[in-house]
């Protein structure tokens, strides 16, 4: 196939998109304008996902599948492209490779992620279901905006005078920022190099695929064979000890800042008179601290009243044994059985 | 030769399947009920602030006479175990007569955050246990402890030794620091202490997202690329969304509680290497009287084959059987060979030791 002349190549491109968009439009979708061969084909997929408008039920299912099929769809045509010999490749695993970067590189997208499909991947993995560090900050952040301008700029002037333990408390969460800043960075620098390794490891996995029998013929034996890659490349670089640490010193760099955010916010609060995060978490503590009590309390009682009742039950039984030891010793020859439950009887009701 | 033969037109088709298949989830999905789980009927018989202690009601009563306790992590909803009709642990071991019962133990908000671990084991678990020994008039009970549940089984187990008649650990990491381990290995570097104040109860979606990233590409790329294939497969779809909800609708974590265990299970490794303290109770391994039958997934990224193996050296009891289950974390409870291989297995266990 990698032989095709440019004018081949053309001719075969434009019939199977033409295909490819009849295929949609026998669905019953429209695609947008009208579709050449130059047209991405997740296109498609975005008419696709406008199906179900903003009310559906699924809708959160519905961007997912939507996302994830349109960087499956996005390495199809980059695979069909690469087979027709667009790509110019020579069909050794390291053409189908470089199709394969180029199939995750969709046109609009960060810059900061091109080549790096775990990154994009970390990143679109927030949604209604999971939120992760990187999200968790940026939503926080919004808030920290004006502080951060204020804090940045004071960073290293000393602090002196009436407002100085402001200053410094500024400075501090600066300074905070910033790590956080530089331990983030530590971390996408190895999710970077996690997504490399992840194409040379691909690289690797096709060339053992070249031998006669053991050819991929479908673009999701592809797309897997990928997967299988990039997840064995991730799981090297994050069972690492540069891992671990980064990752610790992201994580850790993250709460030091929220926390002196918090704080920072307390103060603010404590003068306006409203209730603090400290002291919610105070009365919170004594309300677990009273519960545990409580719960001691009401077992003990239950204890001691399950305790106290087989006490009584044990001392009637004695104080029975000893009126039958009493009545048998005071009636020596042999007695009738229902003159020696008579006085028992009597005894109990007297009771 | 090169490494990929990939005709166009095959190609292509692949690409027109999708589009049916995409097309065809136009209408499954507009047509799905909402998917719930927990499919057994079972009655509230104990409950404690927010945990509920549940009996399960099978087709015909129970014919053992120990009741069976299952006590579920504190990470995600115990109805892993009772997901669907056809893929329900809990089920299966009633049709076999086992009387079972199961600690759900809520949804911790604010006011929990300073429960601890001493809470949940020398307090809610050891409640629970105590109204069932009560009310079934029995001096021990059989415990099923499930992951971080089989954790707190364990702790139970050493601490009150006369109230576990038969222990079952399922998916149980022991020994926390198994190279295998990545979770483990990720938060050996973690300021839990400052993590816990910051955060206060961990929230669910952060214990989401990290479960995640174990295998990313995989768990948010792969599976939703795969989903298109049952877009046109109604049951199938539900299957999966059920699934999905139950990964998703995950309590927080009780920051105490999340700060200990991090601490002494994850950093500490003591469960294993000794040392625990639960409350004033020391735990040790070596307590374990009552017989335990371990069960563990061998392609389990959660917890590793390793890290449950190492019980069999670690325990005290003199009667220690383990099975190694051919799936992962959650197919030893869904699958279809789980359906077929573990309710019989404990059953049995647990009937040659009654």
């Amino acid at each position: 196939m990698s032989s095709n002349s440019a004018q081949d190549w053309v001719t075969q491109w434009q019939k199977l998109t033409q295909r490819y968009w009849e295929g949609w439009q026998s669905q019953g979708i429209t695609p947008p304008g009208r579709p050449d061969f130059s047209t991405p084909w997740q296109a498609g997929l975005e008419q696709w996902a406008q199906l179900f408008g903003q009310s559906g039920m699924q809708s959160d299912l519905v961007d997912r599948v939507s996302a994830n099929a349109k960087s499956y769809v996005a390495l199809m045509q980059s695979m069909l492209l690469s087979s027709l010999g667009q790509a110019g490749g020579d069909g050794s695993a390291t053409a189908w490779t470089e199709a394969l970067r180029n199939g995750f590189n969709i046109p609009g997208m960060d810059a900061s992620l091109w080549n790096n499909p775990l990154g994009a991947n970390l990143r679109a993995m927030a949604g209604q279901g999971a939120k992760g560090f990187e999200q968790l900050m940026a939503e926080f952040g919004r808030g920290a905006v004006p502080f951060k301008q204020e804090m940045l700029a004071n960073l290293n002037l000393p602090a002196f005078g009436l407002a100085r333990e402001h200053q410094e408390r500024w400075q501090q969460l600066g300074t905070a920022l910033l790590d956080y800043q530089e331990q983030t960075n530590r971390y996408n620098t190895l999710i970077l190099k996690a997504s490399q390794q992840g194409f040379d490891r691909f690289q690797s996995k096709l060339a053992e695929r070249e031998e006669p029998g053991r050819q991929l013929e479908s673009v999701r034996a592809v797309y897997d064979l990928w997967i299988d890659a990039a997840e064995e490349a991730y799981a090297d670089i994050a069972m690492s000890d540069e891992f671990r640490k980064a990752y610790g010193a992201m994580v850790n760099a993250q709460m030091r800042v929220r926390s002196l955010f918090q704080a920072e916010v307390e103060q603010q609060t404590r003068q306006l008179g409203i209730p603090t995060r400290s002291e919610l978490k105070g009365v919170e503590k004594s309300l677990q601290e009273l519960r545990r009590h409580l719960k001691a309390s009401q077992e003990a009682v239950q204890e001691a009243a399950s305790t106290g009742l087989a006490d009584e039950v044990t001392a009637l039984r004695a104080e029975i044994a000893a009126l039958k030891r009493e009545l048998l010793a005071e009636q020596p020859a042999a007695p009738k059985p229902d003159a020696a439950a008579k006085p028992a009887a009597t005894k109990k009701t007297k009771r | 030769m090169g490494p990929i033969r990939i005709e166009p037109q095959k190609a292509l088709d692949e690409a027109l399947k999708l589009q049916q298949k995409m097309t065809a989830g136009v209408q499954t999905l507009r047509s799905l009920d909402p998917v719930t789980f927990g499919v057994t009927p079972k009655e509230s018989v104990y409950k404690d602030d927010k945990v509920t202690l549940y009996r399960f009601r099978g087709v015909s009563a129970p014919t053992v006479r120990t009741p069976l306790l299952i006590c579920y992590a504190l990470v995600n909803t115990p109805y892993m175990v009772d997901l669907q009709d056809d893929r329900s642990l809990v089920k299966n071991l009633l049709a076999l007569g086992q009387d079972v019962y199961l600690i759900d133990w809520g949804y911790p908000d604010g006011s929990d955050k300073f429960l601890t671990l001493d809470d949940y084991i020398n307090g809610y678990l050891r409640r629970c246990v105590d109204f069932l020994r009560k009310s079934h008039g029995i001096d021990a009970i059989n415990l099923l402890g499930i992951c971080q549940g089989g954790a707190f089984s364990l702790c139970f187990s050493s601490i009150y030794p006369e109230k576990v008649k038969n222990l079952v650990t399922m998916v149980t990491p022991v020994d926390f620091h198994t190279p295998d381990n990545m979770l483990s290995h990720w938060v050996r570097e973690l300021d839990v202490d400052l993590f816990v104040d910051t955060l206060g109860n961990i929230p669910a979606d952060l214990m989401n997202y990290c479960y995640l990233t174990l295998k990313p590409m995989r768990l948010n790329q792969q599976k939703y690329v795969g989903l298109v294939d049952i877009l046109d497969n109604k049951t199938e779809l539900e299957n999966f969304l059920r699934m999905e909800k139950w990964i998703f609708d995950s309590p927080d974590q009780a920051g105490e509680a999340f700060r200990q265990f991090i601490k002494d299970f994850y950093q500490g490794n003591k469960l294993l290497k000794g040392g625990l303290r639960i409350g004033e109770r020391e735990v040790s391994l070596k307590n374990l009287r009552a017989p335990v039958l371990n069960i563990f997934a061998e392609q389990d990224h959660l917890v590793p084959p390793a890290a449950s193996r190492a019980l069999a050296d670690a325990t005290g009891s003199k009667d220690y059987s383990q099975i190694a289950f051919k799936g992962g974390h959650i197919g030893i409870y869904v699958s279809g060979r789980a359906q077929r291989e573990v309710p019989p297995a404990i059953h049995d266990w647990l009937v040659k030791r009654s």
